[in-house]
């Protein structure tokens, strides 16, 4: 205990009036701090975008925390959980999305696992390599919300609103098309088939195609299209013709399109709508063959045998083909008993035209697009100048008759008729009968000959000719000793030549295309090593995320496991 | 207690709580000033309770966003990925360097917890004048205040990485906003702990001693 006397040396505290503050200005701290977490949680609040699941077949590649979702390579999204259904058969991703991306996540958005792949027609994705799969997502066109979507299996085709339309193709079967073969216009890849899809009634098959723009505008209502998979081999008179599209289009299919030229001369026609449908015919040539645009049917009867003649025969204008046989048949009249050859024919009037001089063309195909002008100018051809149709030999050989029309001026006046909606051309029988008539004549000129003084000449003539065949038998022989072996061995040569022949594209089929065949194999293995390095790449990058001292330090003894 | 206490304020007296020294105040109400440094004197620090708490709660509520907020963004080449103090810890456990992970733990989860409930027990305790166990209480307060300083060694991490890693694309580390929050926490914790009057915490027992009438 201290004395007062102690106190009393201590010093004496100067006095100064104070001002004292009752609430003490600290507590602005604590407010500030208050404030900025609540701003913190605000924003969190506000910035939080839906959180949408999507149905996956399988989580091949999806992380929960490492994935992203991404639309035009902007992150949009991150795969917060992934778990299974709950009837085990698929996967639930979740996925939380920004707030930006809300407005996106329409009914028909479509997302898919953008991983590598590789087809005949390309390497996509290849950047998933190093950074990991992700979700790629396309923005719909639906203005319905909704949280809940189905994942594609194969991502989509077009992506991106790329431009250019979709046109829908018939065809009776899909053949070797499948999404993503190529549409080639020119030979120059300008599409892809997106999809395909049995008709509603089961009878044929539509395919979705995307042409790519700009060469979009050149599919019209005349463009035709066809299946361009495999090769067209054709023999004709002017030898053999080849045609592919291009190798991919060789192994995998495509379709090509083209536009028939006869359109274009009158003016270029308007591009055909997005969605608008074609036939997708078998081969460039029929696609190219038929033009249901302008056609015009006509029926002619004949007074004699169409033995020879079937459908598909070529009918002839002067020599230019013009058209085809539809139909051959009989017109029978039960009453009469009078059965008549009846023969539909399809013309195509701007093959016609097609074979014009370039100066007529505009001209004649003006008034031959109206069905009426064209029929008028058929009914002055048959009234006037006596158009006629007859039939012709085509071959000899396989005595094939066609349909040829050609001027009669001497052939009496006929009126063109119309008979069951048809117009009927008139006939002229055709020239076998005549060259019967000229036979006939030849044979009974034959019977006033003088056959007995002949007997005598050809008694003393067949003994000339013994010696004459003698020497032609030695002739024979001397061909047979000499010119046949040579021919046989002409024809060996001929089969091993095929033979080597086929024995090359065998091997070719196995070098390219078979399951085994060692081109297959060594991109197998390329893609295998590829696929190594990307997956050492990965680890590297992950070891460096996980100790990023290693860059600095290098990397420690891991701990072996006991 | 079985030694008596004589607190200064207890004989009338205050000490300047920069030099030291002891004086006798000018009138109980008005302190004064310390004749030697010109400090002025008050019996306690002045609103000492009601600092203390307001930046100990200031620290609370920095804690939630420090905790939440990431600290730290790892960008490799492939991927990018953001850490808060717990995920980091978790990562660290789970990659098998427990130690590390625990030492961040402590050092960084649990000591600024530690000190902001350490610290609101003293104030609670003072509070509710408690007279028992006044030396742990005053134990613990010192230990707070020395420990202070160490929890700063999440920061400091922070700092060197970022500064050291810096090799894009390859790799790049970049601090978050959770760090900030972070060294506001323990900043604060450690001002609250100054602004504290450890006197406080032995002036309910000279009162208990006073009533006790000795």
């Amino acid at each position: 205990m201290a004395t007062e006397g102690d106190l009393d040396d201590l010093p004496q505290a100067v006095a100064v009036p104070a001002k004292r503050a009752r609430f003490s200005a600290v507590w602005i701290i604590p407010i500030l701090a208050a404030l900025v977490a609540i701003g913190i949680a605000a924003q969190r609040i506000l910035s939080e975008g839906p959180t949408i699941t999507i149905i996956f077949k399988s989580a091949d590649g999806i992380e929960a925390g490492k994935t992203f979702v991404k639309y035009k390579d902007v992150n949009i999204g991150q795969v917060t959980a992934v778990r299974l259904t709950d009837d085990f058969g698929k996967v639930e991703v979740t996925a939380k999305m920004a707030k930006s991306a809300a407005g996106l996540m329409m009914e028909d958005a479509r997302f898919w696992v953008v991983r590598p792949r590789i087809s005949l027609s390309g390497i996509s994705g290849l950047s998933t390599l190093l950074s990991g799969d992700y979700i790629g997502f396309e923005a719909g066109v639906s203005t319905t919300r909704q949280h809940n979507f189905a994942g594609m299996d194969v991502p989509p085709i077009i992506v991106g609103g790329s431009p250019g339309r979709q046109f829908v193709l018939n065809a009776s079967d899909v053949g070797s098309l499948g999404v993503g073969s190529p549409v080639y216009f020119r030979r120059l890849p300008v599409g892809q088939v997106v999809a395909y899809d049995l008709a509603a009634d089961g009878k044929s098959v539509q395919i979705r195609v995307f042409v790519n723009a700009p060469y979009d505008q050149f599919v019209n209502a005349a463009t035709r299209f066809w299946n361009a998979s495999g090769v067209d081999v054709s023999l004709s008179a002017n030898g053999l013709d080849v045609r592919t599209q291009s190798l991919a289009a060789l192994l995998e299919g495509g379709v090509a399109f083209e536009t028939l030229p006869l359109a274009t001369p009158v003016a270029p026609a308007a591009p055909a709508p997005a969605d608008a449908v074609f036939t997708l015919y078998g081969d460039r040539v029929t696609a190219m063959k038929h033009d249901e645009s302008i056609s015009q049917r006509y029926i002619l009867y004949f007074n004699e045998s169409l033995r020879g003649l079937s459908v598909g025969a070529p009918v002839t204008f002067f020599g230019v083909p013009v058209g085809e046989v539809t139909d051959v048949g009989l017109a029978f009249n039960p009453k009469t008993l009078d059965a008549r050859p009846r023969v539909q024919i399809i013309v195509y009037p701007e093959r016609l035209i097609a074979s014009l001089p370039v100066s007529q063309e505009r001209a004649a195909e003006a008034a031959l697009r109206e069905q009426d002008e064209r029929l008028a100018i058929v009914r002055r051809m048959v009234e006037e100048r006596g158009l006629r149709g007859q039939l012709k030999t085509g071959s000899l050989l396989t005595g094939q008759l066609y349909v040829a029309f050609t001027y009669f001026p001497k052939a009496p006046r006929v009126k063109l008729a119309s008979s069951g909606g048809l117009y009927e051309v008139p006939v002229v029988m055709s020239t076998f009968p005549e060259i019967e008539a000229k036979l006939s004549g030849i044979i009974d000129k034959l019977e006033r000959l003088p056959l007995d003084a002949i007997g005598e000449n050809l008694k003393a003539s067949l003994a000339t000719m013994d010696q004459t065949l003698k020497d032609g038998s030695t002739l024979l022989n001397h061909l047979d000793a000499e010119v046949v072996p040579a021919l046989r061995t002409t024809l060996d040569d001929a089969r091993s030549a095929l033979g080597s022949a086929q024995r090359m594209l065998t091997s070719t089929e196995a070098t390219l295309v078979g399951p085994s065949a060692p081109g297959q194999q060594e991109l197998r293995n390329a893609m295998q090593e590829l696929g190594r390095a990307a997956r050492s790449l990965r680890v590297l990058a992950d070891y460096l995320e996980r100790h990023p001292d290693a860059l600095i330090r290098g990397k420690t003894q891991e701990a072996s496991p006991k | 207690m079985s030694t008596r206490i004589l607190a200064a304020a207890h004989a009338g007296l205050v000490s300047c709580r920069t030099c030291g020294l002891l004086v006798r105040p000018v009138t109980p109400t008005h302190v004064g000033h310390c004749p030697r440094c010109d400090e002025r004197l008050s019996w306690r620090h002045e609103h000492a309770i009601q600092r203390t708490w307001a930046l100990l709660i200031a620290a609370a509520i920095l804690y939630l966003p420090a905790n939440i907020l990431p600290v730290l963004t790892t960008n490799t080449l492939v991927s990018s990925q953001s850490d808060t103090i717990i995920s980091g810890v978790i990562y660290l456990y789970a990659s098998g360097s427990w130690p590390l992970a625990l030492i961040v733990l402590i050092a960084s989860v649990m000591i600024p917890l530690g000190k902001i409930m350490a610290l609101a027990f003293v104030l609670i305790s003072v509070r509710l004048r408690s007279a028992t166990s006044n030396r742990q209480r005053t134990r613990l307060f010192r230990t707070v205040e020395f420990i202070g300083r160490w929890s700063m060694l999440d920061v400091f991490v922070d700092t060197f990485v970022v500064a050291l890693v810096q090799v894009a694309p390859l790799m790049s580390v970049d601090p978050g906003p959770g760090v900030v929050y972070f060294m506001a926490v323990v900043v604060l914790t450690m001002f609250a702990a100054q602004s504290f009057d450890s006197r406080l915490i032995w002036d309910a027992a000279h009162a208990r001693q006073d009533r006790n009438g000795h």
